[in-house]
C-alpha cells in the first residue's frame, strides 16, 4: 500500500529536484499532446528541442531569448524573496524600452561613445520609474501591487502604441508603425560576424552575480530573506517595511527596463509595436522555476528559452501554430507547482501488515 | 446507574513521536479523574481518541463493558461520550439557541423546554436569543457544556477548560462539574494546571512523554509530588526575593491612545504607566483586551506619538523597534513561531534578528557570519539552549529552547527593560522554571521587566507591581504583595 505522509522538513535536495521532474512531465505531457495532434511524439519533441540549438545560428539565438528573461527574472527574485507581488515586468520592460528608444532617437545618425551608456541608463530609469508606480500605491495607499503592476502593463503598451504610430513614427517609414533607425553608436554591439548574439547577454551576467552577492552577502538580502518567511518577523525586527518594497521594486523595474533596452538597441535597432513576446510574463515562470536562486535562473532562462524557438521551427516544419510555445511554458508552471507537493509530502510504501 | 469506562494498550504514532504508548486506564463514575501532563505528553491525543477525532493504532476501549467503535465524533456521542474542547466550536453569529439545537433532530420546542430545565438546574443564566459573540468566555463555555449535556452523556470530557476564564468562572464551573460529579456523570477534567488538580479532582493520571507514569488518589498527592511526577524530576521552587524600592525611574507613560482601523484589534485609552529601574510590571488581563496592541506600541511595531513614551530621558514613542534597542530595550513577542523567530531559518539567522549596532552582525550593508555564530555559541551556552549545532533550522528546537533562544537573543545586550509577552505561553514545567529564574535574575541586576502574561500565577510570582488591562483600559497599578489572585480575577472580569 501507498501511503502519503508529510514530510519532517521540506527536502533541499528535493527543491533543486523537482523544477528537473517538472521539465520531465513537461516532455511526457508535451510528447503526449503531439501524439494526439497526430505527430510522432519524439520527432515532434525533437524538432521542438533540439533541432532549433542544433547550428551555431540556433545557439546564438537560444541565447538572444535567454538574455531577457534571465535578466527580468532576476529583478523579479528580488520582488518575490521579499513578499512582493510584481506582475507587471512586461510594462517594466515596454516603458524601458520606450524611454531608452526615445533617448537613442534624439541622437539619431550621432556618433559617440557616449551615447549608448546613455541609452541603457535611460532604459534601467525607465523601467525603475515605472515600478515605482505600484510600489509607491502600495506603500502609501495600500493597494495591491498585483493588480497594479498588471494593469499598467497595458497602458504602457497603448504608450508605445500611440508613439511608434502618431509622434516617433519613421517620417520615411509610409506610416508603418515603427521609428527610425538608431545610429550605430546607439546600438548594442554583436558579438559575431552573422550571429543576432548582442552584449546584452553581458548584462544579464552581471545581474547574476549582483544578485547572488546581494541575496546571501548583505544585509539587504537578509531583510528581503526575513519579510519573505514573515512580514510580522520583519516588522518586529524594526526593518524600514516601506523603504525595502519600494527599493525591490526600483531593482526589479531597472532590470526589466535594462531587458527592454537589449530587445530595441540589439538586432533590431528601432521601437516597433512588438518588442517583446510577453518576455515580461514568461520570466515569472523562469523565476519560479530557478528557484529564485541566480544560478538556478540562469538555467531556467536556457530551458524558457527554448520553448520559444521551438515554437519557431513547430510552426515551419510542422505548421502548428506558434502558441504551442506557450502552451509549454504552461505546462513547466503547472507541472512544477504540482511537483512541490513532493516538497512537503513523500510517499511512503508499506508492506501489509495483519 | 455506574459508569465505567476502560482504556485498555492504546497505541497511537506519529511519525518521529510516540503520542500515546500502550496506555491503560480505568475510570468510575462519581468521581472526577485529572489527566495531569505537560504540553506534548500526550493527553490531548488520548482525549481525542476518546472522542473519535483520533483513531488509535492499537488498543480497545469499553464502555461498561461494551467495546466501543469510534470512528468518529459522531460515534463518541451516540455513545454518550461528551466532550468540551479547549477552543470553542460555536458560530459567533448564530443565537445560543440555534447553536445548541444545531446538531440535533429533536422537535425545538421540546429541546427549549430541556434546555430551560438543565440551565435552572445547574443555574445557569444565558439569554438563548443572543449571539454567542456578545458572551463572554465563561459564558460560551457553558453553551458547550449545556450542548454536551442536552445528550445527557455518561462521560463528560473537559479539556483545559480554564485557559480563557477568569478566577471567577473558573471556581464556578468548578462547582458545576462537581454537581454533574454527583449526579453520576464521569468527569476526566485535562490540565496541566497543577492548582485545579488539587481543588478538583478525586483522582490523578499523571502522563509524561505518551507513557502513563502513575494513577493516584489526590489526598495523597501535593502540588510539588505532582510537579515532580510530571515533569520526571525534581524542581527546585523558585521565589523571588523582595526588590530593592527604587525611585529611579526608567521608562514613562503617558496618556497613551490608540485607535485602530481594524475592528478586530483592541483600542486603547488613557495608559498611563512608570516603571522604575530594577522592578517588574505586571499586567494580567484575559487575552484579547488589548495586550498585543500595548506590546506592539511599546515595542515600536505600532509607532505612537513621540512624546507619549519617555525612556531614560528621550521621547521615542515615534521610533521603531530596531532604533528602541539601541536605547537598551528588548522584546520577547508572544508568538514565538510566526513573529520572534522565523522556523524555516537556521539558528544563528534567527540570533541576527535583533541588530543590536555594537553586536557589528552587519558592516557597510554587509552580513558579518562569524560575528553572529560567536554571537549565537555564547546565548546558545548562556541560556542553556539545548543543542551545540548553531545551523540548525530553529524548527527543530522544542518550545522551551526556542524561547530560551529569543530570551537570550534579547538580553545579549544587556539591555535596561525587557518587555515580554506571555514568554512562558505553551512551555514544559522545566523550561518555565528556567524562564523565571531568568527574569528575576535581570531584576536582581537592577534591570527592568514588563511582564505582560495572561498567566495569574506567573505574575504574582514575578512582578513587584501590577496592574490588569481591560478593554483597553488599564487598572490602578498595585503592588504586588497586596494583590491576590481572586483581586486579580475580579478586574480581568472588568468590576473596579
Amino acid at each position: 500500500m501507498i501511503k502519503i505522509v508529510k514530510r519532517d522538513q521540506p527536502s533541499r535536495a528535493i527543491f533543486f529536484f523537482t523544477p528537473v521532474l517538472a521539465i520531465f512531465l513537461t516532455l511526457v505531457a508535451g510528447g503526449l499532446i503531439f501524439f494526439i495532434l497526430g505527430f510522432k511524439p519524439f520527432e515532434a519533441l525533437k524538432f521542438f528541442f533540439i533541432v532549433p540549438i542544433a547550428d551555431k545560428y540556433g545557439f546564438s539565438e537560444l541565447l538572444l531569448k535567454a538574455t531577457p528573461l534571465c535578466l527580468i527574472a532576476i529583478g523579479l527574485s528580488f520582488c518575490f524573496k521579499s513578499n512582493n507581488w510584481n506582475i507587471g515586468a512586461e510594462g517594466q520592460l515596454t516603458f524601458g524600452a520606450i524611454v531608452s528608444g526615445g533617448i537613442a532617437l534624439l541622437f539619431y545618425e550621432q556618433e559617440g561613445f557616449y551615447i549608448l551608456p546613455i541609452v541603457i541608463l535611460a532604459g534601467a530609469i525607465g523601467g525603475m520609474l515605472y515600478a515605482s508606480i505600484p510600489a509607491i500605491l502600495k506603500t502609501y495607499f495600500n493597494t495591491n501591487e498585483i493588480l497594479v503592476s498588471l494593469m499598467l502593463v497595458y497602458v504602457s503598451k497603448l504608450i508605445l502604441d500611440y508613439l511608434v504610430v502618431g509622434p516617433w513614427s519613421n517620417p520615411e517609414g509610409f506610416n508603418f508603425p515603427e521609428t527610425r533607425q538608431f545610429s550605430d553608436s546607439a546600438k548594442l554591439p554583436l558579438l559575431f560576424e552573422g550571429l543576432r548574439i548582442h552584449a546584452g547577454i553581458f548584462l544579464a551576467l552581471a545581474a547574476v552575480v549582483i544578485s547572488w552577492f546581494v541575496f546571501y552577502k548583505t544585509y539587504l538580502g537578509f531583510q528581503m530573506k526575513v519579510s519573505g518567511f514573515s512580514l510580522k518577523t520583519a516588522k518586529y525586527a524594526g526593518y524600514k517595511g516601506k523603504k525595502m518594497i519600494i527599493l525591490v521594486f526600483l531593482i526589479s523595474g531597472a532590470c526589466a527596463g535594462l531587458a527592454g533596452v537589449g530587445e530595441i538597441t540589439g538586432p533590431i535597432g528601432q521601437l516597433h509595436r512588438e518588442i517583446s513576446p510577453d518576455y515580461g510574463f514568461t520570466a515569472i515562470i523562469v523565476a519560479f522555476l530557478g528557484r529564485l536562486h541566480p544560478v538556478g535562473i540562469i538555467f531556467a532562462s536556457l530551458v524558457v528559452a527554448i520553448t520559444y524557438l521551438g515554437a519557431e521551427t513547430a510552426q515551419i516544419f510542422m505548421q502548428i501554430p506558434k502558441y504551442t510555445g506557450q502552451v509549454f511554458q504552461g505546462m513547466i508552471l503547472f507541472f512544477l507547482l504540482a511537483s512541490d507537493y513532493l516538497l512537503f509530502f513523500k510517499f511512503k510504501f508499506i508492506g501489509s501488515k495483519k | 446507574m455506574n459508569t465505567n469506562l476502560k482504556i485498555s494498550n492504546v497505541t497511537k504514532i506519529y511519525p518521529g513521536c510516540v503520542a500515546n504508548d500502550n496506555v491503560s486506564l480505568e475510570f468510575n463514575s462519581g468521581k472526577i479523574y485529572a489527566l495531569l501532563g505537560e504540553n506534548g505528553a500526550g493527553k490531548s491525543t488520548l482525549v481525542k481518541i476518546l472522542s473519535g477525532v483520533i483513531i488509535p493504532d492499537e488498543g480497545k476501549i469499553y464502555l461498561n463493558e461494551n467495546n466501543l467503535k469510534l470512528n468518529s465524533p459522531l460515534d463518541a456521542k451516540k455513545n454518550d461520550i461528551g466532550m468540551v474542547f479547549q477552543h470553542f466550536n460555536l458560530f459567533e453569529t448564530l443565537s445560543v439557541f440555534e447553536n445548541l439545537i444545531i446538531d440535533s433532530d429533536e422537535q425545538r420546542e421540546s429541546l427549549r423546554e430541556k434546555i430551560d430545565t438543565i440551565m435552572k438546574k445547574y443555574n445557569f443564566s444565558i439569554d438563548l436569543d443572543i449571539p454567542v459573540l456578545n458572551l463572554s468566555a465563561g459564558q460560551k463555555q457553558k453553551v458547550e457544556i449545556i450542548r454536551c449535556l442536552i445528550r445527557s452523556p455518561k462521560v463528560l470530557i473537559m479539556d483545559e477548560p480554564t485557559s480563557v476564564l477568569t478566577e471567577q468562572e473558573t471556581s464556578e464551573l468548578f462547582l458545576s462539574l462537581k454537581k454533574f460529579s454527583e449526579e453520576g456523570i464521569l468527569i476526566i477534567y485535562i490540565t496541566h494546571k497543577l492548582k485545579e488538580v488539587m481543588q478538583l479532582c478525586d483522582e490523578v493520571a499523571v502522563m509524561r512523554r505518551g507513557k502513563l507514569v502513575s494513577v493516584s488518589e489526590i489526598k495523597n498527592e501535593n502540588i510539588e509530588s505532582l510537579a515532580n511526577k510530571m515533569v520526571g524530576q525534581n524542581l527546585k521552587t523558585i521565589k523571588k526575593k523582595k526588590a530593592k524600592t527604587s525611585s529611579d525611574q526608567l521608562i514613562k507613560i503617558t496618556n497613551l491612545n490608540f485607535t485602530s482601523e481594524d475592528p478586530f484589534e483592541t483600542n486603547l485609552m488613557d495608559i498611563n504607566f512608570s516603571v522604575n529601574r530594577g522592578e517588574c510590571l505586571g499586567i494580567a488581563g484575559i487575552s484579547g483586551n488589548g495586550q498585543s496592541e500595548l506590546f506592539q506600541i511599546l515595542s515600536g511595531e505600532i509607532i505612537s506619538e513621540k512624546n507619549s513614551i519617555e525612556f531614560n530621558n528621550n521621547y521615542i514613542g515615534d521610533l521603531n523597534p530596531q532604533e528602541r534597542r539601541e536605547y537598551l530595550m528588548a522584546f520577547s513577542p508572544e508568538d514565538r513561531l510566526e513573529q520572534a523567530a522565523i522556523p524555516q531559518m537556521k539558528i544563528f539567522e534567527n540570533v541576527a534578528l535583533n541588530n543590536f549596532k555594537s553586536s557589528n552582525f552587519f558592516n557597510n550593508g554587509l552580513i558579518n557570519e562569524n560575528k553572529i555564530k560567536e554571537h549565537s555559541k555564547k546565548i546558545i551556552s548562556d541560556f542553556n539552549v539545548n543543542t551545540d549545532n548553531i545551523e540548525l533550522k530553529s524548527q527543530f528546537l522544542s518550545g522551551g529552547n526556542l524561547q530560551k533562544l529569543i530570551i537570550g537573543r534579547e538580553l545579549i545586550t544587556s539591555p535596561d527593560l525587557l518587555i515580554c509577552f506571555n514568554p512562558t505561553w505553551g512551555l514544559d514545567v522545566g523550561a518555565i522554571n528556567y524562564i523565571h529564574e531568568t527574569l528575576i535574575k535581570i531584576n536582581e541586576k537592577n534591570k527592568s521587566i514588563i511582564l505582560i502574561s495572561t498567566d495569574t500565577d506567573e505574575l504574582l510570582k514575578l512582578s513587584d507591581k501590577i496592574s490588569v488591562i481591560h478593554k483597553g483600559k488599564l487598572s490602578k497599578i498595585m503592588n504586588a504583595e497586596e494583590v491576590t489572585s481572586e483581586k486579580l480575577g475580579i478586574l480581568m472580569g472588568g468590576a473596579n
